[in-house]
């Protein structure tokens, strides 16, 4: 499978068939990836650019004190894995810190010209400290010198922040040699060594800035990487290993996918010998390993750990080769099971293909079948959902389920910078739906279900509590988002704190319960125009009228104040086509249109009617001498 | 032990070098697309292929990939 990807190379195709290269990477066990990193770090990403525009791309300046080179492959590897680009660039050897504390340095300058997200990678290693010890040294004076790093490296972090705007900076936990601790002859001066270390590790992670991370290498070597190779530490200054390295590549690859808004929504479980053992069809529920004897206990260690994740805003769906009967009563009533119905958004248990469940599923969830994981132990079910859906990341679990969860963690699927409200009350939301769906199903017109929702909608400049979760909504949200620019937390800080710039909420609520937070306006005054920077609307919500309510509230705040004119702009993406004429249908004439983008323009004379079944109130976070007090811009009405 | 042409398919196949035999005795720096940062991945690829242990210091000064070559296979 590795040669197809050497045979692409040596035929010069490589570049030209850069699609097929995530699938080809799947099927991959981790230890040939170095070898097709190795491959794949040949190709000029330029060249890969140029015959796919639209595939993300992300800057990576690697810095730090060793000897890096390995990193390269690694990276680039583990970013085709997601179907990402990775444009490294390596700096000189031992260059982090002026690298970090010159706001000239070529670290700024190419993190400033990144056209995507862009990292700085800062790899650290114990060599920072070790090189500084001269004997005779105690437990002391490693304390000493990891103070001193560690301060450094905060001082750093503040340059970073202060000098570069949406870009990230990655650090790293220090592994702790046993040739270091094994130095200290006496033991209670090798313990204060021990806990001088970990102290230092501690101060690095608890380094909470909205634009570092801190990738911590414990749990990597927990799991049996080894930190270092002597002889290449000592010869080659590569003062960590290529395995260790490959590691923190594929985390810096989970960063990266956050950061191109690929993150995952929803874990889409096979049952039989997914969520419990044996064949419900052929052993009856009684017959299934669930929570007693060897397998049942896995296969329940499985089920907590997918409990886990669902509490953190994670949906759960279940499609099974199953009849439905069986495992709906198997869910309601089997005393084993710790994954109910109430658990899961959806279970599809029928005999059709699964890449046509997960399609229907992604449709009734309002969700793109891209932002679903699918866990699955049939080779045959992963092959044919690989194919028919490339988008799908499959998780293919194995025949012993011991090793179930280790699979499902391996990627960082669901990870996000920061949990929000929104996260946590997901699930809750989506099953909300379901009943509005049911409601929906019981009217005669769409109208009149409007009409009986009772949608509720408040538009309002943001808090800083809800700082996290605008950033979070432009890097998730790929339907109805109007120019796709995602803005990481510390960069829609900046945008509230632009005299110029408007950064605006929309939540909304219904008789099913309160939507919460559910889209976003960025706006930014230009003397006598105002420009529409994104329009913003969670997948939940669209297509109820909401997002007509806050574009013509913005267009009569707009008239209300003295703007001539409102500008705005639409950028084409593979997942926002239905969103191409939202300007248009609300009044406003195109200026200029092309394939990839275009830009338009309402004149204010005339500004939309408002939308009669939605009660919307906006605060554009204009002072008045009254103070702050949101303006009624939709009929206040009750509901008939 | 490994042969040459088995050496040479390593820096093909693994390393994607596009070397032939005729290469192996060129300075490194005369190898088309060679990087010293090659030689790492190398040391780590003959090891596990050989089941030998390299001379590190010895390969990170090797003039050629005939010289790797002669170090991977020595006796």
């Amino acid at each position: 499978m590795s040669d197809t990807l050497a045979e692409l190379h040596r035929a010069g195709r490589l570049a030209a068939e850069y699609p097929s290269v995530r699938g080809l990477l799947a099927e991959l066990p981790d230890d040939a990836l170095p070898r097709a990193g190795r491959f794949l770090a040949r190709l000029d990403p330029a060249e890969v650019l140029a015959a796919h525009p639209a595939t993300p791309s992300t800057t990576l300046y690697v810095t730090g004190h060793g000897t890096l080179a390995a990193l390269t492959p690694a990276l680039t590897a583990e970013f085709a894995r997601h179907g990402l680009l990775a444009q490294v660039r390596l700096s000189d050897f031992d260059g982090w810190v002026t690298d970090l504390a010159d706001p000239g340095s070529t670290l700024y300058a190419t993190l400033a010209a990144a056209a995507g997200p862009a990292f700085a990678l800062c790899v650290l290693d114990p060599a920072i400290v070790i090189g500084e010890l001269k004997p005779p040294w105690r437990a002391e004076d490693v304390h000493r010198v990891l103070t001193e790093k560690v301060a450094l490296v905060e001082r750093l972090a503040e340059v970073f922040a202060r000098t570069t705007r949406g870009a990230t900076l990655v650090l790293n936990t220090l592994p702790l040699p046993r040739e270091l601790t094994g130095q200290l002859v006496e033991l209670r001066d090798r313990a204060r060594l021990g806990a001088a270390w970990r102290e230092a590790n501690a101060r690095l992670l608890r380094l909470d800035r909205p634009e570092v991370v801190v990738v911590d290498l414990d749990p990597l070597l927990a799991d049996g990487i080894r930190a270092r190779d002597p002889r290449q530490s000592v010869y080659a200054k590569a003062h960590l290993s290529g395995e260790l390295l490959a590691g923190y590549a594929r985390e810096v690859g989970h960063l990266a996918r956050q950061a191109a808004g690929l993150a995952k929504k929803c874990l889409v479980l096979d049952l039989d010998e997914t969520l419990w053992g044996g064949v419900l069809g052929e052993v009856g529920p009684e017959g299934i390993e669930v929570a007693e004897g060897y397998r049942g206990e896995a296969f329940h260690r499985f089920q907590r750990v997918v409990k886990q994740l669902g509490s953190q805003g994670v949906l759960l769906a279940a499609v099974s080769k199953n009849d439905q009967e069986p495992v709906a009563r198997t869910l309601r009533e089997h005393p084993g099971m710790l994954l109910r119905e109430e658990d899961f958004a959806q279970v599809r248990a029928n005999w059709r293909p699964k890449h046509e469940n997960l399609a229907e599923l992604a449709r009734d969830l309002n969700l793109g079948v891209d932002s679903f994981v699918f866990a699955d132990d049939s080779p045959f079910e992963c092959g044919l959902v690989r194919r028919e859906l490339p988008g799908v990341a499959v998780v293919q679990v194995s025949g012993e389920p011991a090793l179930h969860v280790e699979a499902l963690l391996r990627d960082g699927w669901f990870d996000v910078p920061r949990l929000t409200a929104e996260d946590l009350a997901r699930p809750a939301r989506y099953r909300e739906e379901h009943a509005r769906q049911s409601f929906l199903e019981s009217f005669d017109s769409l109208e009149a279900y409007l009409r009986e929702l009772d949608i509720e909608v408040r538009v309002a400049p943001a808090e800083p509590a809800q700082l996290a979760r605008v950033s979070q909504i432009t890097l998730r949200t790929n339907q109805f988002n109007l120019t796709t620019r995602r803005l990481p937390p510390a960069e829609v800080r900046a945008l509230t704190e632009d005299p110029d710039a408007r950064v605006l909420t929309i939540a909304s609520a219904d008789r099913f319960g309160d939507n919460g937070l559910v889209g976003a306006v960025l706006l930014r005054r230009d003397g006598d125009v105002l420009r529409v920077e994104n329009f913003l609307l969670s997948c939940r919500v669209f297509a109820r009228g909401i997002e007509q309510a806050v574009l013509g509230a913005v267009l009569a705040h707009a008239r209300g104040s003295g703007v001539r004119e409102v500008r705005a702009g639409y950028r084409r993406t593979a997942k926002n086509g239905k969103v191409a004429d939202f300007y248009p249908r609300a009044g406003f004439e195109t200026v200029s249109a092309g394939p990839a983008e275009a830009e338009f323009r309402h004149d204010l004379a005339r500004t939309p009617d408002a939308v009669p079944h939605i009660r919307l109130s906006a605060d554009f976070g204009e002072q008045s001498p009254a103070g702050r007090r949101p303006a009624a811009v939709g009929p206040e009405q009750d509901t008939p | 032990m490994i042969s040459v042409d088995e050496f040479v398919s390593l820096l093909r196949d693994e390393l994607a070098l596009p070397v032939t035999a005729e290469d192996l005795g060129r300075a490194l720096d005369a190898v088309d697309s060679w990087d010293s940062v090659h030689l790492l991945a190398l040391c780590t690829i003959l090891e596990r292929e050989t089941g030998r242990t390299l001379p590190f210091a010895e390969v990170l000064e090797a003039p050629s990939l005939a010289a790797v070559y002669r170090l991977a296979t020595a006796s």
